[in-house]
């Protein structure tokens, strides 16, 4: 293989990795717990900036090009649990205004409305992340004390991804199968019937909200660690809807059906058309790209609504129960 | 960017190619946004053999991608105008446009030349803006202009009605400006109806087509022809190197070449092919590691370099052993140690039928004694 | 000063109003969250666009593209929603549905008109002075397109069958079905009439910016999800009142903050809207509709 394809390789594999933890993070939220965040990737995009001005150092005369708070040189891997804590807190200050007291399709709404926000702040307040240019020359982790080759950096990056991304798996595996899980699935479902049970429905949402928020941070964190810049470029809100898709081919609800979205839809999909010859005028293709995601959302809800691995079945309907369901489900 | 390639192919490959090599064009799109340039820009280092150099990468994503480029030790000759390019280290990057922040200088000095010493600027707050802003502040104090209203408006609102107003009530002369499209065009077809429009300077971003057509649809193209005139990196369309291009532009099969003659970008991508070239016919490798450090060798002037204008001139001189200076379709070519190559910047008005027409130019000596 | 701030403000509310109440209707009757709704605005102001450079009258085009907007929207709702709905999706699926609608749109649209900006070829007219405030006469018609339009859906809400049928339908739909309301019907004139507003919103929207692109209708939506937001969803009157105290307080806050935190202000205020009061401002009906659980 040679050094050009193993940059390119390693580079996919990282983003494969960070696709894998926000797929998850975002299937806690709203595979298994029901709540829309459309602001999936500002949370992302706040462990990205956190770790970013952890590592960037003080804002000397070599930084003039660029603005930012703070400017630390924490060593790793502190930036990147930075970058989670701040995530979830992020999503806890979102959570605790959104998720209280408002219905699904309105909180969906407000975290539609959050996003395209935080984009608008992140661009017009230059002196928080340098505005719409973005951060650049972020030092990669690690990268002074290893010593190696730059591709052999890239593999050392994709083992960094790779711990990151287990831990993130642990984590939300533990979860998904613990009681927990079965609460928020409740929620999911019956939110009444959770709530008249006793579960208090609220705190369940913000627990799933805050968890997903922190890994969102963590993924973020990981990601500028790699491509050593971050703008609001790489954070608008239809980013957020890839994630949605490759959860709704890969199968809601289910880990492994999160981690196979992310592999076919942001990685194997976006990454198969760069190898498509160019044509048009520039932005076609983009444009036809995101046709196509909206499409295969589409398509997916209408013939596979379960995604390619779907949810496990956990209960085993009594028939006659299932017959009243059905016709609930033909009158709606 | 592709036009000034291709016509930069097309003298080439007529001359021969690059060591018997034809050159050829290729487009990749990055999608401007920093995380999806990084694995385009890794894709295409790892798809593509034989890469002379590349064209780009433009400002959006040059931060992200430009080390990686680097990295992998290929020639580029940015697109960007970010100002952290400025005093850059990599070896392989190398910049003939003037950087953003430079710009504020130029539309200074022009603002002053005809004695608008009371201004305003209305500055969106995306990329370009927020880079040219502060040095126009700067140089326009220095030079004894009064700043009286300083706007950097949200960009993408319904209305700017409250902005104008706030503008007309500081009664400026003349207007600086730079903004997205949609903005300006709101904001400058408000000014028109509420008040009634001061002469503006824009930035070079604001004689992009879209631009042009947006405000020019919003305010009508004789009124914006009336008030209208922006900077650009000079490149005068005249001399011999540019005659060479629009020969070879026209006959490049780009549809629709006339566009491109006197794009100043375009002469520029196509003045980077034709540099490359010859460093490598120098080299005599179209190996970058072999390549990549004659390139000021073809261009900045020195003593008994011969100066030429076409690629196949300097190969002929190449090949009879001289020293030489490309002059560029773009104007003459001077790296300096951090490989950047700024020239001066011309002053252009729109006209009715939505050309452009050079008004002046201010050179790089103009503006030297306001960088320190 | 002042005045003329509160003059900027009813022009931005009139044309807020006509995007928030028909984006409010289309919710409460529908009970379908249509995120694609700005992107159907940008299409009606091209199809605006296209009747006026193809020579009609431009305020010709307005009425096309109120037209094409309440087609539009019936067909949306008839031909993708609709069937979705049948096929089970559930309330969450749906806001995937529309906001893979949206993307759909806008890319379209990007891929048919460029990257370009548009202009409907509208006069702006002289400017007139009336009590402190200037108005040119093309914000005086849209201001009186506003008035004339939501007079009439008031008109229509209080004193027609139709519209107590809507209302009906909007409280409580099965009740409404079993009191023999032909609910299906009342579906789709809401579409037809939500998709009018959200036309002429459109349209409106883009005359008064003075050019556009594909992606135009789509950045509206912030404001025009925090005026139902803050009228509480589904309250057409309070989209109304949502819309004139977001209209006024952009304006107010590019006069005494600063023009670049314009949005921000927006967002302010439905935040603190949602955290004193969830159910919005005019909230009766919404409490029985349990949009705050």
């Amino acid at each position: 293989m040679s050094t050009a394809w193993s940059f390119y390789l390693s580079t996919v594999m990282v983003y494969l990795g960070v696709n894998v933890m926000a797929c998850l993070g975002l299937n806690l939220q709203y595979g298994f717990t029901g709540i829309l965040n459309f602001s999936f990737i500002v949370y992302q995009a706040a462990g990205a900036y956190t770790a970013a001005v952890l590592t960037l150092g003080p804002h000397t005369a070599a930084m003039s090009f660029q603005r930012y708070i703070g400017g630390w040189s924490l060593p790793f891997p502190i930036p990147i649990l930075a970058g989670g804590a701040v995530g979830g807190a992020l999503a806890a200050a979102v959570g605790w205004i959104a998720l209280r007291r408002l219905r699904g399709d309105y909180q969906a709404m407000v975290f539609l409305v959050v996003s395209l926000i935080a984009t608008s702040v992140a661009t017009n307040d230059v002196g928080l992340f340098n505005g719409s240019a973005g951060l650049s020359v972020i030092p990669k982790p690690l990268s002074g004390v290893v010593g190696m080759s730059l591709v052999g950096y890239q593999w050392f990056y994709v083992g960094i991804t790779a711990i990151f991304c287990l831990l993130v798996y642990i984590v939300v595996r533990r979860i998904t199968s613990s009681p927990l899980s079965r609460s928020l699935r409740a929620v999911r479902d019956h939110e009444q019937a959770a709530a008249a049970l006793g579960k208090n429905v609220a705190a369940l949402r913000m627990v799933s909200f805050v968890v997903g928020g922190v890994i969102a941070g963590i993924s973020g964190a990981v990601l500028v660690g790699f491509i050593s810049a971050w703008s609001p470029g790489a954070w608008l809100y239809p980013e957020t809807f890839v994630f949605f898709t490759a959860l709704i081919v890969g199968g809601t609800a289910r880990n492994a059906g999160a981690a196979l979205g992310a592999l076919l839809v942001p990685v194997i999909f976006l990454e198969s058309t760069r190898f498509l010859p160019q044509f048009g005028p520039p932005g076609l293709i983009d444009a036809l790209q995101w046709v196509a995601i909206g499409l295969m959302a589409l398509v997916f809800l209408w013939f596979w609504p379960r995604g390619v691995l779907p949810e496990r079945r956990r209960i085993i309907a009594l028939p006659t129960l299932r017959k009243e369901s059905e016709r609930e489900g033909a009158q709606a | 960017m592709m036009a000034g390639c291709q016509a930069a192919a097309h003298a080439i490959n007529a001359a021969g190619g690059v060591l018997t090599d034809k050159i050829k064009c290729q487009g990749f799109d990055t999608r401007g946004d920093p995380a999806d340039a990084v694995t385009a820009a890794n894709q295409m280092v790892a798809t593509t053999s034989n890469l002379l150099g590349v064209l780009g990468p433009s400002s959006d994503e040059a931060n992200a991608t430009a080390p990686l480029i680097n990295a992998a030790s290929i020639p580029m000759f940015a697109d960007t105008g970010q100002a952290s390019f400025d005093h850059t280290s990599l070896k392989y990057f190398w910049r003939l446009l003037p950087a953003d922040d430079v710009k504020g200088y130029a539309m200074a000095l022009y603002a002053i030349s005809k004695h608008y010493l009371r201004a305003a600027a209305v500055f969106g707050n995306d990329l370009g803006s927020q880079s040219d802003l502060p040095t126009l502040l700067k140089a326009y104090r220095q030079l004894g202009g009064k700043m009286v209203v300083t706007q950097q408006i949200a960009l993408g609102q319904p209305s700017y009605r409250t902005e104008v107003e706030q503008l007309l009530a500081a009664k400026p002369q003349v207007i600086f400006t730079e903004a997205s499209p949609q903005a300006d065009a709101t904001y400058l077809s408000e000014l028109n109806q509420l008040g009634h429009l001061v002469p503006i300077i824009g930035t070079d971003a604001t004689i992009q087509p879209q631009w042009l057509s947006a405000v020019a649809g919003a305010v009508g193209k004789n009124t914006l022809a009336k008030y209208f005139v922006a900077e650009q990196p000079y490149a005068p369309a005249t001399g011999p190197s540019w005659q060479v291009y629009q020969a070879n532009l026209m006959k490049s099969g780009v549809s629709k070449p006339a566009q491109w003659s006197t794009d100043s970008y375009s002469m520029s991508d196509y003045d980077a092919v034709t540099i490359m070239a010859l460093a490598a016919a120098m080299a005599k490798s179209t190996n970058p590691a072999a390549y990549n450090k004659l390139i000021p060798e073809v261009t900045n002037p020195s003593p008994g370099a011969v100066i030429v204008h076409s690629f196949a001139q300097g190969l002929a001189a190449i090949r009879a052993g001289h020293k030489i200076s490309y002059v560029g379709a773009a104007g003459i070519i001077d790296f300096n140690q951090w490989h950047n190559s700024t020239g001066g910047f011309e002053i252009a008005a729109y006209l009715p039928n939505g050309n452009l027409k050079l008004v002046t130019g201010i050179t790089a000596a103009q503006i030297a004694p306001l960088i320190k | 000063m002042f005045l003329q701030t509160v003059g900027f403000g009813i022009v931005t509310a009139s044309i807020l109003a006509l995007a928030a109440v028909g984006f409010t209707v289309q919710f409460s009757v529908t009970n379908i969250l249509n995120l694609a709704y700005g992107d159907v605005m940008t299409a009606s102001a091209f199809v605006a666009y296209v009747s006026a450079t193809a020579g009609l009258n431009p305020w010709i085009g307005m009425i096309t593209g109120g037209i094409f907007g309440s087609l539009f929207s019936y067909l949306l709702n008839r031909f993708v929603y609709t069937p979705f709905i049948r096929r089970g999706s559930k309330l969450f699926v749906m806001i995937i549905v529309t906001i893979s609608m949206s993307l759909i749109l806008q890319n379209v649209m990007q891929i048919i008109w460029g990257p370009n900006f548009f202009t409907v070829p509208i006069p702006a007219g002289s400017s007139v002075r009336f009590l402190g405030m200037i108005f040119t006469t093309s914000q005086i018609v849209i201001i009186a397109v506003a008035v004339a339009a939501m007079l009439g859906l008031h008109s229509l809400l209080t004193f027609t069958k139709l519209g107590k049928a809507m209302r009906a339908t909007a409280t409580d739909p099965e009740l409404a079905r079993n009191c023999g309301i032909r609910t299906k019907r009342i579906t789709d004139l809401a579409w037809l009439l939500s998709g009018l507003l959200c036309g002429l919103g459109g349209v409106a929207l883009v005359i008064d910016l003075g050019s556009f692109q594909s992606t135009t209708g789509g950045e509206f939506l912030v404001p025009i999800i925090a005026a139902a937001i803050l009228g509480g969803v589904g309250q057409p009157y309070g989209a109304m009142l949502g819309a004139l105290v977001i209209g006024m307080a952009t304006e107010m806050a590019a006069l005494v903050i600063n023009p670049e935190y314009k949005e921000v202000v927006a967002f302010g205020l439905l935040i603190v809207m949602l955290l004193i009061r969830p159910q919005g401002l005019l909230a009766e009906v919404a409490s029985q509709k349990e949009v705050a659980a």
